[in-house]
């Protein structure tokens, strides 16, 4: 299977400007990240906040210039595109966002934010205009009715529909998903998750899907990665491998059934997740994982592949 | 601007209007309240006399009539006349006609020149940011005399000076306004999914910033015609603004100082109207921040 | 100890809440559950005497609180016990300290104002209660800000807030939603432990399905204002009657069980202006039928649980 996408080494850091009174700091949101993503696989990251999956999410997109590393898509350095090429190729990868409240301009109608796409790139729909729009509407499962409705006038659902058909109208090969079920509730969850389902086997998608919610990442990724302060800490292979990874199995355990029989015993983990902008060195774990020795405060452990299932740890379970 | 290249329809038509009618709306309830239909109503009334003049005043403004000089208000002088028997209706009708055209006129510079700046600097940022505002900041420190006299003693006095004095002196305003909305807006979503979608910057300025930072800089030159206004009668009272015999209220009361005692109608007359289009105006002005509910986007200016 | 029954809340003509029913014990955890809009959270501040500061009113039922009748209680009266015996701890922590002060101060006011100690005495008392809830270095961390902390550090003072009046009903009002995956497990955690320590009766509301079979012994599964299913947390999820319950459990995504493809529940959440006629749920049921759209289903009872519908049942 060939990948579509190539993510390699890539690294974001971002400076807080000192002055005359502090120090300048800096801190890597997104730290050496390295990943395939074949087509039509759906690769889930998942991490608590501050992990940097949000940011891996932009800089794949190049919606935010990354420090370091390379993006291929297709085969092509994204990074070494100049900025008509960039936009052009962006009608091939999109993005659907976390909240669809913001995500339509408030003073486009339905319609109009879903044929918006087409005017950007400066094309033409194959049908008329409004036989698009309709179309888009109704592969997700909206009442093309809808296309004169504001989203004032619209539930958080349907807006999440209508982000979707936005991103789906030039029909792109790599849709990233930056936890697009976030701010929705269970019910209407479902319904999306139900509905990226389809999509994908229907138009063939390729997914990258951000989250924190492990159960929902287990559920609808083929692959999980596992982040933690800006690196990749472990790479599932299928969503059934055990933890390897002292947090992976943390994350794994504070993730409950819903199954009153099923209950977890909580093992107390002390600490919180530092800031990023004063990491010590070596693991980035090392202070509250049980396991930690003094080689994990010290050398940085690498992403190791272990025969498909990497984990960066000294020790690993 | 980039026309479309996806052609017009039956859909887009009907989403546009169904737009403009929701900003009618949004604008209509303005006047939901009496304090929003009495100044509105006020404001509007004051419009149609200013456009309506030639076939509203009695009297031509000019027509002098020296042997009704300083008559009372009676009929068919219903405001009285001036020193010159002219007949003061008339002189505040026409007066309004030169207030509201100036006042407009210059906002409207105003607000294209700050609205470009603003937005300019509020997308760009970096250095093109801070010279901008710090120029547009300088003007800002002047008071709005001075500004004006300034104009006056190089171009002379007159009506336009007085239109680029208001001009520049709102000129910061409307910058600081629209940069506070663009840096407000460019951190929303719908910004980065166009940016997502392969937009240049002009469409994503032209489509989306702009349309979304437009209405509290509608709000902020209404309340500034208001100034205007009065800026414009004060230049007047001095001389400085309309000349003779253009009428405007700030000349007349000027010329009615003389009279103050003989006739004072004509002083209080054009004064009062003044007053009372401010009133409405800043009246209005508030209700209208109500009515599109952009009281917390005024603050970032 | 606490016995709420057939509670109606009204704000101006609307009727938000209507025949909501459950009782706790101490020692044992509840679970108020249901989506946005359920009116769970509206259930916390009726039992807390906090309506009228929205604008709201309690129309029928009863609140009875260790055989007081809440719902007639003065002002005074609640007073003393609202952050007393029973405490709150809401969604949001960071809104529910005061930025102004430091840490220690808020916490001593709470002894200092229901247990008449002295300042003294409620300082020690701060220090052992943020022991006990696995804060390092209480002592210190009186002295700080509430800015410096951490959102799960946050929490756990407020948690420290409603325990240092020595409750003995606890609400949290979706105490973990605002917090990381791990630091919920934490805090969970700590109200389970605390339960048992303490023989709280702990209220638990969330729209986490598996929070509540974490750590909840019985439930009430609220839907547009309604509490339509109740029961022991194994009933619910063995043997759910409601198909509102059924399709909420359909809807958690199960790793294990790869098969079970995930089913939405078509339709969306009414808003309170627009409650259905009859049962609130009919419009999105699949067992829908037409007596469903004009009279309100009474509660049918199964083995230990009730569920308000007409063809309550297994699906």
């Amino acid at each position: 299977m060939a990948n579509l996408l190539e993510v390699r080494d890539l690294s974001k850091r971002f400076t807080s400007p000192g002055g005359p009174f502090k120090k300048a700091r800096s801190m890597h949101a997104v730290n050496g990240v390295s990943f395939d993503l074949p087509k039509g696989r759906v690769i889930g990251v998942v991490g608590e906040s501050g992990c940097g999956k949000s940011t891996l999410a932009r800089l794949i997109l190049r919606l935010i210039e990354p420090s370091g590393g390379a993006v291929l898509f297709e085969g092509e350095d994204l990074l070494a595109k100049p900025p008509a090429q960039m936009r052009a190729l962006r009608a091939d990868m999109q993005m659907v966002f976390q909240d669809p409240y913001s995500a339509i301009d408030p003073r486009y109608t339905v319609a109009r934010a879903v044929i918006e796409p087409f005017e950007v790139q400066g094309r033409k729909p194959e049908a008329s205009v409004d036989e698009e729009v309709a179309t888009l509407l109704e592969m997700v499962g909206l009442n093309p009715g809808l296309a004169s409705s504001f989203p004032h006038q619209i539930s958080g659902g349907q807006k999440q529909r209508v982000g979707i058909a936005r991103a789906l109208a030039l029909r792109p090969s790599l849709l990233v998903l930056d936890e697009p079920t976030a701010s929705l509730d269970v019910s209407v969850q479902a319904q999306i998750i139900g509905l990226l389902e389809t999509l994908r086997d229907e138009l063939g998608l390729t997914y990258l899907f951000i989250s924190h919610d492990l159960s929902l990442v287990k559920y609808f990724c083929d692959e999980i990665l596992v982040m933690y302060l800006g690196r990749v800490v472990e790479a599932l292979p299928d969503t059934d491998a055990p933890a390897r990874h002292p947090y992976t199995k943390t994350l794994m355990d504070s993730t409950f059934e819903p199954d009153p029989k099923k209950r977890r015993l909580i093992a107390p983990l002390e600490g919180e997740v530092p800031s990023p902008f004063d990491l010590p060195p070596g693991c980035a774990f090392a202070e509250r994982c049980p396991h930690a020795t003094d080689i994990c405060r010290t050398d940085t452990p690498a992403l190791a592949a272990n025969g498909g299932h990497a984990v960066a740890c000294h020790h690993p379970i | 601007m980039t026309p479309t290249t996806a052609p017009r329809s039956a859909f887009a038509t009907m989403a546009m209007r169904s737009y403009e009618a929701f900003a009618r709306m949004s604008i209509g309830r303005a006047f939901s309240s009496w304090i929003g239909r009495l100044s509105g109503g006020f404001i509007i009334l004051l419009v149609l006399t200013a456009v309506f003049a030639p076939w509203i005043a009695p009297f031509d403004f000019a027509a002098q009539n020296l042997m009704n000089a300083n008559q009372p208000p009676a009929w068919p002088h219903l405001l009285g006349t001036d020193e010159f028997g002219r007949d003061v209706l008339s002189r505040v009708i026409y007066g309004a006609r030169t207030s509201l055209s100036v006042s407009a006129t210059a906002i409207g510079i105003s607000i294209t020149a700050g609205m470009i700046l603003g937005a300019a600097a509020g997308y760009f940022g970096g250095l093109f940011e801070r010279v901008v505002m710090t120029v547009v900041d300088l003007t800002w420190s002047f008071p709005d005399i001075l500004i004006a006299l300034i104009f006056v003693a190089i171009i002379g006095p007159g009506l336009t000076s007085t239109t680029f004095a208001i001009a520049i002196a709102y000129l910061a305003q409307f910058t600081r306004l629209t940069r506070a909305q663009i840096v407000r807006l460019k951190r929303e979503t719908f910004i980065e999914a166009t940016i997502n979608l392969g937009a240049k910057p002009r469409h994503v300025l032209l489509r989306h910033l702009m349309p979304n930072a437009i209405a509290p800089v509608i709000v902020v030159g209404m309340l500034a015609i208001g100034d205007g206004i009065v800026l414009e009668a004060t230049l007047g009272f001095f001389g400085l603004g309309a000349q003779p015999p253009t009428p405007s209220w700030g000349g007349m009361m000027s010329s009615g100082t003389a009279q103050l005692f003989l006739s004072p109608w004509v002083i209080i007359f054009p004064g009062v109207v003044v007053a009372v289009t401010v009133i409405a105006v800043n009246l209005f002005g508030d209700e209208l921040i109500r009515a599109l509910d952009i009281r917390d986007r005024l603050r970032g200016a | 100890m606490l016995q709420v029954r057939d509670l109606g809340v009204a704000f101006g003509p609307i009727q938000p809440l209507s025949g909501v029913s459950f009782s706790i014990e101490r020692g044992e955890t509840l679970g108020i559950v249901g989506e946005s809009g359920s009116g769970k959270s509206l259930t916390a501040m009726s039992v807390m005497g906090l309506l009228p500061l929205q604008g709201g009113r309690i129309t029928d039922g009863s609140i009875a609180f260790d055989g007081m009748e809440l719902t007639t209680l003065p002002e005074n009266a609640y007073r003393k016990l609202r952050g007393g015996r029973i405490g709150l701890i809401t969604q949001n922590p960071m809104t529910s300290l005061d930025p102004l002060k430091k840490i220690g101060i808020q916490v001593d006011a709470v002894a200092i104002l229901h247990l008449n100690m002295t300042a003294k005495q409620a300082r020690s008392r701060t220090v052992e209660i943020l022991g006990t809830l696995r804060i390092p270095e209480p002592a210190l961390i009186c002295d700080r800000y509430p800015h410096q902390m951490s959102g799960g550090m946050k929490q756990r003072i407020v948690i420290a807030m409603a325990l240092a009046a020595d409750p003995d009903v606890l609400i949290a009002d979706e105490p973990t939603t605002a917090l990381d995956v791990t630091v919920q497990a934490q805090i969970i955690r700590l109200l389970d432990d605390l339960v048992k320590e303490r023989d709280l009766a702990l209220v638990l509301i969330t729209h986490d399905m598996s929070v509540v079979a974490q750590t909840c012994d019985k439930v009430v599964v609220m839907y547009a204002g309604r509490a339509i299913e109740h029961g022991p947390v194994e009933a619910i999820f063995d043997a759910p009657q409601h198909p509102y319950t059924q399709a909420l459990i359909g809807c958690i995504p199960r790793g294990l069980d790869g098969d079970t493809k995930l089913e939405g529940i078509p339709g969306t959440v009414p808003t309170v202006q627009n409650y259905p006629d009859g049962c609130p749920f009919h419009p999105r049921c699949t067992r829908a039928q037409d007596i469903c759209s004009t009279t309100d289903p009474a509660f049918v009872v199964h083995e230990q649980s009730a569920a308000a519908c007409h063809f309550a049942g297994a699906a």
